[in-house]
């Protein structure tokens, strides 16, 4: 099976180009993690996969589980395994948490043709993992992302993704605006999944997050296409001189 | 049928035809309008109705009053039946109602006249047919239903005066359950006494074969409250035209509303509130889903006195267009000659926010079932603060509606 293949990627949002002949392959159960400067396309990339519209794939072609992602609409994209991990969750006020991700684990559920969860044991899985993530039960009868701090709504996106238990994670700076505590907690939620199946794409800033994850590989981004590829020494360089380098 | 032979065949219906100064007062009206002797550019009373369908109509008003009813369910609950304009007399401990007769001209001169410029108003004087005088006594704690029916193709030209007398606390749950092709034009005078808490919902639900122009003129007298809430589910034609006088200190009112419009319905709507006395808190918003070619107007007024310091005034349009042809104006205004208050407008009108659909699809959740968790609590914000059966009554209906939508 192919599980991530993206071959020459072009991607362009009101005229202006900003993903170039992109390519990565990611294979069942590889963490591999995104590095690049402000603008590079990293966020793009990541919105392109998961479907949003206002980009424009001017051509390119995405295998996603042996299935062109880009014939999918983002429902389905989602219902087939994908995941992102917002940078800036937006807020939707007097959208309820709880019930907003019943149904998302359920149309889940439903396209992979299993039982649907009743309220009982969806409050029960959800309260285990919001406990494991430290997210108190008060913040569950709130909101999405309604009035929440920075740090809350990394928290609140890991805990869909640990809900919805997604085949590819891509993961968004989810790591910037987080406390240790939660870092820690991200980080060990990450290592519990990394034996399994499961695969990631990190983009982050900082070798911190990597330092404990240890990526399968990482990749320099720079305009729009991935410039360099190895392990996790490039992010030490990085770390140490910046960009200019690649 | 045109306004000139209406006008002359159905004087006989006019409620003080014998009456000389409202009589004259009538003649001149009908020549207002007969002449076109009115503000036709700048008439919000005008906006989105055309004189032409105001002036042709089928008069038609032959009332029986067999059917209305008032049903007394125990101490605190009353169920009053409207039929064809007409209430059945009655008086006990705490209300007392009864239909208007020729006798009652000196209130029907004094009204608060708030409405100069009114169309509608002028044409509820020409053709007014029937009324309602309701009194709720001091101290009275009840929970009133007020159900509007009509039978055939009813013109109804009603005025009406309800008194909330001192210190009464009432929820007051008004139905317009309007059937066949009526047109209903209804004012209200409305008078809360002092310390008088009314919560009054009004609920406006039917087919697009009726027409319902409603207006209110309230005071409010020191410290009392009045919280209007009209919802408009109707397929037909609502105007909802609302006025408040806060006259007394520390009283407190808020016209509020919502509404749900498809295909070629219209709604217009508009609210005014005058303080004149000191720390009075006010509040004027609607919120409302459209669709298709729908349309709706809200224009807001708050004006503030220069006695009236420490006034609270505020103003609130919220609407969200699902198609690219409807369209909601909203048109806030704000006049204040005091120093001392605390005053704003808001108005939030647009199609669903692109960002927040996204993010839900892109968690597994289908465009139309986001749409509706979207449009959903964009009305359910305000359900909290309400009694559980009105609530009810309001997500039934939107329920109603958002299927409506997937049927398109
Ligand atoms: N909606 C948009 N309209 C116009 N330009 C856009 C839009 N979205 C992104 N861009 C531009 O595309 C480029 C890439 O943006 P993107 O968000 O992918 O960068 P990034 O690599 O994620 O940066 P950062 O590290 O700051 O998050 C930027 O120059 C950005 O200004
Ligand atoms: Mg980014």
């Amino acid at each position: 099976m192919i599980f991530l293949n993206i071959n020459n990627l072009n991607v362009s949002i009101e005229g202006k180009k900003i993903l170039d002949d992109f390519n990565i392959s990611i294979n069942e159960g590889e963490v591999h993690a995104i590095m690049g400067p402000n603008g590079c396309g990293k966020s793009t990339l990541a919105n392109v996969l998961a479907g949003n519209e206002e980009y424009e794939v001017s051509s390119g072609k995405v295998i996603f589980k042996d299935q062109n992602l880009l014939d999918l609409n983002i429902e389905e994209r989602s219902q087939k395994g994908l995941f992102l991990a917002f940078q800036y969750p937006v807020e939707i006020p007097g959208v309820n948490i709880t019930p907003f991700l019943h149904a998302s684990i359920n149309s889940k559920l439903k396209n992979d043709k299993k039982p649907e969860l009743d309220n009982l044991s969806f409050a029960k899985l959800l309260r285990k993992n919001a406990e494991e993530l430290g997210i108190s039960s008060d913040m569950l009868k709130r909101s999405i992302n309604t009035g929440f701090s920075g740090g809350e709504k990394k928290r609140y996106e890991i805990l869909q993704m640990s809900i919805l238990n997604p085949d590819l994670t891509i993961f968004d700076e989810t790591d910037s605006g987080l406390d240790v505590d939660a870092l820690r907690i991200v980080t060990e939620g990450i290592n519990k999944f990394k034996d399994s199946k499961k695969s990631f794409l990190i983009i982050t800033h900082y070798q911190k997050l990597l330092d404990y994850i240890h990526p399968d590989y990482v990749h320099v981004m720079r305009n729009g296409k991935i410039v360099k590829s190895g392990d996790i020494s490039l992010a030490s360089e990085i770390e140490a001189s910046g960009y200019q380098n690649f | 049928m045109t306004l000139e032979n209406n006008f002359i065949n159905h004087s006989k219906e006019y409620i003080f035809l014998d009456n000389e100064t409202l009589s004259n007062q009538r003649d001149k009206t009908f020549n207002k309008i007969f002449k076109k002797n009115y503000d036709k550019k700048n008439n919000e009373s005008l906006k989105h109705i055309s004189i032409s369908d105001l002036s042709n109509f089928d008069y038609f008003y032959k009332p029986k009053n067999e059917d209305s009813k008032v049903t007394i369910i125990d101490k605190y609950n009353y169920e009053i039946r409207v039929v064809n304009g007409i209430c059945k007399n009655y008086e006990d401990d705490n209300i007392k109602i009864r239909n208007l007769t020729n006798l009652d001209f000196k209130s029907f001169l004094n009204q608060d006249n708030n409405n100069l410029d009114d169309i509608i108003i002028d044409f509820n004087k020409i053709f007014l047919n029937s009324g309602i005088f309701f009194n709720i006594k001091s101290n009275s704690k009840l929970n009133i239903r007020l159900i509007h029916n009509t039978s055939d193709n009813f013109t109804i030209f009603q005025n009406n005066f309800i008194n909330f007398k001192k210190k009464c606390e009432v929820q007051l749950e008004e139905y317009f359950n309007l059937t066949h092709n009526s047109i209903n034009n209804i004012n209200y005078n409305t008078n809360i006494e002092e310390g008088a808490l009314i919560n009054h919902n009004i609920f406006q639900n039917f087919s697009n074969s009726n027409k319902l122009y409603l207006t209110s003129n309230t005071v409010c007298e020191k410290n009392s409250s009045y919280n209007q809430n009209t919802y408009n589910f109707s397929d037909g034609f609502v105007r909802n035209f609302h006025n408040a006088n806060l006259n007394g200190e520390f009283a407190n009112a808020s016209l509020k509303g919502c509404f749900f419009l498809k295909d070629k319905n219209i709604c217009t709507i508009k609210t005014n509130i005058i303080h004149n006395a000191e720390h009075c808190v006010s509040d004027q918003s609607y919120k409302g889903i459209l669709n298709d070619h729908a349309k709706a107007n809200f224009y807001s007024n708050t004006f503030v006195s220069d006695n009236a310091q420490k006034t609270e005034g505020y103003q609130l349009s919220k609407g969200i267009l699902l198609s690219d042809n409807c369209s909601f104006f909203s048109k806030p205004e704000l006049r204040i000659f005091a120093d001392d208050v605390k005053c704003s407008h808001g108005s939030t009108i647009g199609p669903v926010d692109e960002s927040a659909l996204y993010y839900l699809r892109s968690r597994g959740i289908n465009k139309n079932e986001a749409m509706k968790m979207i449009i959903s609590s964009f009305i359910e914000e305000d359900l909290i603060n309400l009694d559980n059966n009105i609530a009810e009554q309001i997500i039934y209906n939107l329920s109603i509606y958002l299927n409506s939508l997937e049927n398109d």
